[in-house]
């Protein structure tokens, strides 16, 4: 927590796009990701705090819940790369679009 | 806190039961379940009785106790829902069954479709919240709701859609004032930036923090259905799925009306409809699985084209609990269906209803729904909002020039082809 504060200070400008803040999401893997620390990497590849809340993995598929905590940049890139992989992001309502 | 709530309880986690006040909240802070209502039952059954329903006037307010408003009456919507259960025997023996119902939300007030029970929820408890500013990302149903009935009851209302939506659906939002705005980006980015707008302004959005409240709406046609048919249960209960929320909420009034004692218990199954061009929950529940896997939508069912359905891993609970089965059809089989209901009963229902009766037709067709037994198809939109997925598969116009010889001339050559 510390050392995210000061994160926050020593960057340059504080617009609303570099504030830190938490985001919850549903991840949803394919078979062939099951087997891959999919986490852990997003946790080193992106200045992000990663917290896990619930995850269930059947051969079918991979469901884990995270919690994304950092500036939002960072948690915008990171949700890219999960997403590059092949792993498909929900926000924590899933379906917020309906018809 | 009792008296001011109404006979709400409190919201209540659907995975670990945890309790949260009744604000405008949706996610358990602990493991992410959603949110539900709770009721204080015993509470409900002084005055939720046959009697004092049939005494109110015929709106899905007269449930109003097992509705998640704490005033006595609703603030927006109150005319909404006690849609005609009409009695198809028509399209009964065309589909090989006994006895066949249809719930026809197709003509709900004042939007036409089934969103008008969620939406005059959901608006009437922002107020009650105290929101002056509602919100909604829809592509089409559920704008042209939230939209209408702001507008009635004078909330201020911003209606999300991705900006490739074409033209035709806004205007049902625009001609009501709402702020509509298009987002340009992939689905799920758009999809992911409503959820953000919706945490960050103070809005009550309707289907994001109000969708506990929100989603309760839905119980009402299953109220009406037991009511209508004289209080009892149907055998069997076809439902559209696109998130899979209706179909708990139905299974839902069921347990309730069972739970009151207003309906004797008599076994019942609640089967779900999908398109095939998007049908996570239907592949899922064939399959056996407890877990769907998102889908990319595509089919002409745009109402029910969610490939990441939020509620179903819960439909697919009440399927599996209530034995019922879970189908799907392709756009034929919904253009089909779509004719058949309009053909037999005179009833023009969107592609969501086209689904309903498309899968209808197969589950009887199967013996899934006994050809014995008693059904209740649920229609939940109206066909004009669709007219697009049926124009040129609904037969021709056929000209003549204004001369009685040729008209005579063409029914001679009909009644040849009749006999
Ligand atoms: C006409 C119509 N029928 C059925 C549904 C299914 O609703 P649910 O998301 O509750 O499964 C929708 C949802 O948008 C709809 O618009
Ligand atoms: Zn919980």
């Amino acid at each position: 927590m510390a050392a995210k504060k000061s994160k926050k200070q020593s960057a340059p400008k504080a617009t609303s796009n570099s504030s830190p803040q938490t985001t919850r999401l549903w991840l949803m893997y394919p078979p062939k990701l099951i087997t891959t620390p999919v986490i852990w990497e997003v946790g080193h590849k992106f200045n992000v705090m990663t917290n896990v809340r619930q995850a269930s993995v059947t051969d079918e598929i991979g469901v884990v819940c995270l919690e994304l905590d950092g500036q939002r940049p960072e948690i915008k890139a990171a949700i890219k790369w999960l997403e590059k992989l092949g792993v498909k992001v929900e926000p924590v309502e899933i379906n917020v679009i309906e018809s | 806190m009792e008296k001011t709530e109404g006979f709400m309880k409190a919201l209540k986690c659907r995975e670990c039961g945890r309790e949260y006040p009744l604000n405008a909240t949706h996610v358990c802070e602990f493991d992410f379940g959603p949110l539900e209502v709770a009721y204080d039952y015993e509470k409900a059954r002084q005055s939720l009785t046959r009697e004092n329903i049939a005494s109110r006037p015929q709106t899905m307010w007269r449930y109003r106790e097992l509705l998640p408003i704490a005033d006595k009456q609703p603030s927006v919507g109150f005319d909404v829902g006690f849609t005609p259960l009409l009695k198809a025997d028509r399209l009964a023996k065309r589909l090989g069954i006994r006895e066949l119902w249809i719930k026809n939300d197709a003509v709900n007030y004042p939007t036409l479709s089934f969103k008008d029970r969620v939406v005059s929820v959901a608006l009437s408890r922002a107020k009650e919240l105290g929101f002056t500013t509602v919100a909604c990302a829809s592509t089409g149903n559920l704008a042209n709701s939230v939209a209408a009935n702001a507008a009635a009851a004078g909330l201020k209302a911003y209606v999300f859609i991705p900006a490739d939506l074409e033209e035709g659906k806004i205007v049902n939002s625009l001609v009501y004032g709402a702020q509509v705005i298009g987002i340009r980006g992939h689905y799920d980015e758009v999809n992911r930036l409503c959820a953000e707008i919706a945490g960050k302004f103070g809005w009550g959005f309707v289907n994001v923090n109000m969708r506990p409240y929100y989603a309760e709406g839905s119980k009402s046609m299953g109220f009406e259905i037991i009511e209508q048919l004289g209080w009892r249960l149907p055998q069997h209960t076809v439902v559209p799925m696109a998130s899979g929320s209706l179909l708990t909420k139905i299974h839902k009034s069921y347990q309730e009306f069972i739970k009151l004692g207003l309906v004797a218990e008599s076994k019942y199954k609640v089967h779900g409809a999908q398109a095939t061009g998007c049908s996570p929950i239907s592949i899922a529940h064939k399959g056996g699985m407890d877990f769907f896997k998102p889908v990319k939508p595509n089919t002409i069912a745009k109402s029910l084209a969610i490939g990441t359905p939020a509620d179903g891993f819960y439909a697919l609970k009440v399927m599996k609990e209530t034995g019922a089965a879970a189908d799907d059809v392709t756009d034929d089989e919904i253009r089909d269906g779509m004719k058949l209901l309009a053909e037999c009963e005179g009833i023009f229902t969107e592609t969501a209803g086209g689904v309903t009766v498309g899968v209808a037709k197969k589950l009887i067709a199967s013996g899934r729904i006994p050809a014995n037994d008693s059904v209740v198809l649920c229609i939940t939109g109206n066909g004009l909002k669709t007219l697009d997925a049926v124009a040129g598969h609904v037969g021709k116009t056929r000209e003549i020039r204004p001369s009685l010889r040729e008209f005579e001339a063409l029914i001679e050559a009909e009644s040849k082809v009749n006999c």
